[in-house]
């Protein structure tokens, strides 16, 4: 194991990498973006994956979000093997265990911050009556209850990703990934994110930020470096 | 672990929200669908209209009605013979020597002959070029249903016929043509320098297609005609049959008959069934082959759908992406942009079918026209197909983009 994977933590896992192997193949040439990357994620831990751009970074991201399947090695969530999951399998698990937070946002246009907010609850099994109650509850907190109806269109650059981490929230989620959200922020904004994503680790959130900016990665409790697909 | 999310009702709500986005393109995308239905409804309209005007046409002559016509109308397949112009240009007619043959075969039948003068009507108000006068007996007005109601004179009787009474019975819309002013009861018209009273004018029969226009048309004891028109000749008899049930008995008795003076093919005696089921297969053919023509519209509007779908999902892709980042299964993005396809198809489907109920009444004020509830249901079933049809290309592009390259896509 890699010496990085906190054993200090006495908390459970809540999500396991072992020996990941991610191959991409374009014609005859075969390319490892992950080369036997093996990594724990503990309950209530802050982590911080960083690296050069090419490192593997985003595709590593893209196994801890469970939008891509390993080419070789296991993904344990809670200890049970997720690895060969089918597609609509893997976005129910999804839904349930993990809240995205992106570069650029991704709301819907036109649509207001709450409907953006419940997005999620859609495709939830949590009561209809539910949604509008938290997300509402959810956009208090993060301090937009005066920009309920708002489009994101009507919203600051931080706003809109205040409302993002909201919909991140919505679906009480095991970790929350945030990949570069300050990577579209001015510095003022970007601060204020970083120090929401503290607060929501304060709370016991479970939190992973992948971000090529080594200052704000040494803001984790973990960084992990990755370099060449394997990490450094 | 697997359950149906978001219900049908969340999906169909999303749907019309990113419709309801975009107005304009929704209009535009539509409005193929739109032009298709509103023709499809207005066409089955027309033919509907035209085949329950005509049947009702036939109904007033009653169905114990039989027709002796010149020439040869029918083919052998029971459709109009494409011969001859309907016969109409064959030389044979009939005289008062086939009326005493036929009356004396077919007792109990009435036997009502027709012959036709075109004439000038004058009146002291205004002149009618080239009138049909029909001569016949006193029996026609009775045996075809176009009679005045009492209030609006009478028909001529037997007396008047055989003395050739200088006596009109005047079709509805020819009595006001003549006399804008007020009741032509009573009042003379002059005929080829005859002065004839007027006895009746007949109830209005209303609409002028699908045969000859009966409003227009007036009637004189036969003689009169044949003196109008020169000639003894009689272009066409009518038999009425005491009973529906005599109908095919009587029409083999009057061919025998009538073959003992004419060929097989000089003459054609034929009853209102037989006429009303050959035009009613030639109204139908023509509404089925327009109808056709204006549900190629339906599948080009089908083919505009898709193109916008497909535009639409380019332009949606990181809006898929997420939704699939954020827990739906494929499935719930085919049935999201599915409906998207739907909803356009059957609201240019509905707009089209309220379109074609307008414009079937605005057709209506001068041409019968109904619009009948299968081409409705047809056309909103066709038009919500057609969004099936052409949605789930579209639908299943969307639904396979994988979320990462969805997310990446800029």
């Amino acid at each position: 194991m890699n010496p990085l994977s906190s054993r200090k933590s006495k908390s459970p896992p809540v999500l396991e990498l072992r020996h990941i192997v991610k191959t991409y193949t374009s014609g005859n040439t075969t390319f490892n973006a992950l080369d036997g990357v093996s990594l724990t994620i503990c309950k209530g831990e802050f982590i911080s994956i960083t690296g050069p751009s090419g490192s593997g970074k985003s595709t590593l991201m893209h196994i801890i979000g469970l939008l891509d399947n390993p080419t070789s090695g296991e993904v344990l969530l809670e200890s049970q093997n997720i690895s060969h999951l089918k597609e609509h399998e893997m976005a129910r698990v999804r839904n349930v265990t993990l809240g995205f937070v992106f570069q650029q946002f991704n709301l819907l246009p036109k649509t207001s911050s709450l409907e953006n907010v419940m997005l999620p609850l859609l495709y939830s099994d949590i009561p209809k009556s539910e949604h509008k109650r938290i997300a509402t509850e959810l956009l208090t907190r993060v301090g937009l209850e005066s920009k309920l109806k708002n489009t994101p269109a009507q919203l600051s650059g931080g706003q809109q990703q205040r409302v993002a981490i909201a919909r991140a929230l919505v679906n009480n989620p095991k970790i929350i990934l945030a990949d570069e959200p300050t990577g579209n922020l001015d510095s003022k904004s970007g601060k204020e994110i970083i120090a929401l994503l503290h607060e929501l680790n304060k709370e016991g959130r479970t939190i992973v930020l992948v971000t090529h900016d080594i200052e704000l990665a040494k803001q984790a409790q973990k960084i992990v470096i990755i370099k060449d697909g394997k990490i450094a | 672990m697997y359950r149906f999310k978001p219900s049908i009702s969340d999906l169909v709500k999303s749907s019309v929200q990113s419709i309801l986005k975009n107005k304009g393109r929704t209009i535009l995308t539509s409005l193929g669908i739109i032009i298709g239905v509103t023709s499809v409804i207005l066409l089955t309209s027309i033919g509907n209209g035209l085949t329950i005007y005509v049947n009702s046409q036939f109904e007033s002559l009653g169905s114990n009605s039989i027709f002796v016509s010149p020439g040869k109308i029918f083919n052998d397949n029971g459709g109009f013979n494409s011969q001859g112009g309907g016969g109409r240009l064959v030389s044979t007619s009939f005289d008062q020597k086939n009326i005493t043959s036929l009356e004396r075969g077919l007792r109990g039948s009435q036997i009502v002959p027709i012959s036709v003068a075109q004439v000038d009507i004058k009146s002291p108000n205004s002149t009618k070029k080239g009138q049909s006068v029909i001569g016949s007996t006193y029996r026609y007005g009775l045996a075809t249903n176009n009679f005045p109601s009492s209030s609006n004179g009478r028909w001529f009787s037997q007396e008047e016929e055989s003395k050739k009474s200088k006596v009109i019975v005047l079709g509805n819309k020819i009595a006001t043509d003549l006399f804008p002013s007020g009741n032509a009861l009573g009042k003379k018209v002059i005929v080829k320098g005859k002065n004839l009273k007027v006895i009746g004018i007949n109830d209005k029969k209303g609409g002028s297609f699908g045969g000859p226009d009966t409003d227009s048309q007036s009637f004189v004891p036969i003689g009169l005609a044949q003196e109008f028109s020169g000639s003894e000749k009689i272009q066409q008899i009518l038999i009425k049959t005491p009973t529906k049930d005599q109908v095919t008995a009587t029409k083999t008795k009057t061919e025998q008959i009538l073959l003992k003076t004419f060929d097989k093919d000089a003459f054609s005696v034929f009853d209102s069934s037989q006429l009303l089921s050959s035009i009613n297969s030639i109204i139908g053919t023509l509404t089925i082959a327009l109808t056709g023509i204006a549900a190629i519209s339906l599948v080009v509007g089908g083919i505009g759908i898709m193109n916008i779908m497909l535009v639409t999902v380019s332009e949606r892709t990181r809006e898929i992406g997420l939704r699939k980042a954020v827990g739906a299964y494929p499935r719930a993005i085919l049935l999201q942009f599915l409906f998207e396809a739907v909803i356009l198809s059957s609201v240019g489907g509905t707009i089209g079918i309220l379109l074609g109920f307008l414009g079937t009444l605005a057709i209506n004020n001068f041409f019968p026209a109904q619009v009948t509830v299968g081409s409705v249901l047809l056309a909103f079933g066709v038009s919500s197909l057609v969004g099936i049809v052409f949605g789930v290309t579209p639908a299943r592009k969307a639904s396979q983009l994988s979320p990462i390259e969805a997310l990446r896509y800029e």
